[in-house]
């Protein structure tokens, strides 16, 4: 494995910097911290890696076999835009995710777990930095009429609200949305990462291997906080619950299914070389990980609750909490983590605006499944705007006023209005139609 | 080796079953050493920590990196740190195996040499690791009660 580094256009690249100043603003503690937390390791730097020695050769598709394009210029018009617009949606994310990471960063509860996340936030911020440096080093004149700046200007302008994806559109309402959303939504960009490791565009290729391996960090930085967490739940602490937990499982499970793109789609990509499977079987991959995950973290549960119980008997009190869903050992069923159904609170996809319940049951009554979606939630999170749009739309599908399609395409998002400028505050929430047509071409 | 095992990166969902292969083997429960030995490694090279597995079973995992300037080695070394074979696979050449993808990281990532600390009672690691090639170093381990 050897990189090689480079950074962006000075001016680029000072403006990723003052973006790092006005998002980013424990950067600083983060420097401080880091001969502490991470001593040894090599220190945080703002550049672009690629990797060298990666297959030459297009990996899938019907252009197998034949040299991976290293301009966009080469790639077929078809090609180029999916791409660009998977680059512009794979940078959204990993500014997006520094801005709501940081709404939060001040309430975690241990320096470790802050330290941690800071740390996350900085390799995103690097993550970044690699897409704009895709999109600033080559020439995408033949399917885009943006300049260079143009293309910074544009990601360096998204909020939280405004950027491609949805799961990046959705306040943080505490550190658990921190903790979740490094092990649920930092695993989907794990997901995404290797598909486009194979990518037929050499430089897309070349960038994921650095990425992945900063990747493996971010989701340890939020499984092993959420361990901890369900050891402290067990044992009564009272400022976290398995129940609360759950919820905030529920609220980023159902967005992150969503980030695949439509169950129905992703052939196309895999046609033009770009990824190696279709968006149906990179979800249920994803899904069984996360039933893992969350099978574990019921262990872990179990055994900090009884830890008079052997390994073996544990498993096998877990197994009958499931399966017989009665009480184990004093343990409730209700107890224990479970991973939503797929059709669980969805808006996009196949199971968009279905009424599905956590564990696949089915509702009929739109207010009765409102309801339910209250119990299921955090509290935090019900009084965003996020969920009222979501429920207006809901009621209006279930009303037959609209098409589950048209309201996957009519959620509002938040736009920047009357300039891209750092400091403006002219944000709204409108419904704009391009936004929702480059997510599905992004997740095509 | 059966031919169905394969060699990969570890990886936070290995946390489990490494902690019940240490469990296995020392007869205590360590959730919490394990969760922050594993983040350790992932953090600083996530390439070079290894599993072995098969049928979605974990059979063993060896934990290592590359790093200089320890004990006035300036020059890049592999460290193999900790192994750990399920007793229940054992024989089937687990720890060869992890060792060998082990060494191979190490050579990519310019490491000349490798090297690692065994308790002189554990007549089974020495042996394991003599067979792999190694041999005793003039570095001495010393240790003083405080």
């Amino acid at each position: 494995m050897r990189t090689r580094s480079t950074t962006l256009p000075k001016h680029f690249h000072d403006a990723v910097v003052r973006w790092r100043d006005t998002y980013l603003t424990d950067f600083p503690f983060l420097m401080e911290s880091w001969d502490k937390y991470f001593p040894n390791d090599r220190r945080f730097e703002l550049c672009a890696y690629r990797e060298v020695g990666i297959c030459n050769e297009i990996e899938c598709g019907e252009h197998k076999g034949q040299p991976k394009r290293t301009v966009a210029a080469d790639l077929s018009s078809e090609q180029a835009h999916h791409l660009l617009s998977a680059i512009k949606a794979q940078a959204s994310t990993e500014f997006g995710s520094i801005q709501q990471h940081r709404e939060v960063l001040a309430r975690a509860p241990e320096e470790e777990e802050q330290v941690w996340i800071l740390r996350m936030m900085a390799e995103e911020l690097r993550h970044g930095y690699q897409m704009l440096h895709l999109l600033v080093e080559d020439d995408w004149s033949s399917v885009s009429q943006q300049s260079s700046a143009d293309f910074v200007e544009e990601i360096l302008s998204m909020t939280t609200g405004s950027h491609v994806l949805g799961a990046f559109n959705i306040a943080f309402d505490s550190f658990l949305d921190s903790i979740v959303f490094c092990a649920m939504i930092d695993r989907v960009g794990k997901y995404q990462l290797t598909l486009q490791g194979v990518s037929a565009y050499k430089p897309m290729a070349e960038s994921m291997p650095p990425m992945l391996r900063e990747e493996a960090f971010h989701l340890a930085a939020g499984v092993v906080p959420l361990r901890r967490w369900v050891q402290q739940a067990a044992a009564g602490e009272p400022y976290v619950s398995m129940a609360a937990l759950q919820h905030t499982l529920n609220k980023w499970i159902s967005r992150a299914v969503e980030m695949f793109g439509d169950e129905r789609g992703g052939a196309s990509n895999v046609r033009m070389g770009l990824k190696p499977i279709k968006n149906s079987e990179a979800q249920a991959q994803y899904y069984a990980e996360v039933e893992k995950v969350v099978r574990d973290l019921n262990l872990r549960y179990v055994r900090a609750k009884r830890p008079e119980l052997s390994r073996v008997e544990a498993e096998a009190a877990l197994e009958a909490l499931h399966k017989e869903g009665t009480v184990q050992h004093g343990i409730q069923p209700e107890e224990l983590l479970r991973v939503p159904h797929l059709g669980f609170f969805r808006r996009r996809g196949m199971a968009a605006f279905t009424m599905v319940g956590a564990q696949g049951e089915t509702f009929e009554d739109v207010e009765e499944y409102l309801r339910y979606l209250c119990r299921n939630l955090p509290e935090a999170y019900l009084a965003g705007r996020d969920f009222k749009d979501y429920t207006l739309a809901l009621r209006k599908v279930a009303a037959g006023e609209m098409t589950a399609e048209e309201a996957s395409r009519q959620m509002p998002a938040l736009r920047r209005v009357g300039g891209a400028c750092q400091c403006s505050r002219a944000v709204r929430w409108v419904r704009d139609e391009p936004a929702v047509k480059l997510e599905s071409q992004a997740q095509a | 080796m059966s031919d169905s095992v394969t060699i990969r990166p570890a990886n936070e969902l290995d946390l489990d079953a490494i902690i019940a292969i240490d469990e296995k083997l020392s007869g205590q429960y360590r959730p919490d050493i394990w969760e922050r030995r594993l983040t350790y490694y992932l953090r600083r090279d996530p390439d070079s920590s290894v599993v072995a597995e098969a049928d979605g079973e974990l059979l063993g995992f060896m934990l290592g990196e590359v790093r200089s300037g320890e004990f006035g080695q300036e020059e890049a070394t592999g460290w193999i740190e900790v192994v750990g074979v399920d007793p229940d696979h054992r024989g089937r050449s687990v720890g060869r195996e992890l060792a060998s993808a082990m060494l191979d990281h190490f050579r990519r990532r310019g490491a000349a040499k490798v090297r690692t600390f065994v308790d002189a009672e554990r007549e089974d690691l020495s042996a394991f690791f003599a067979s792999l090639g190694f041999q005793p170093a003039t570095l001495r381990p010393l240790v003083m009660a405080l």
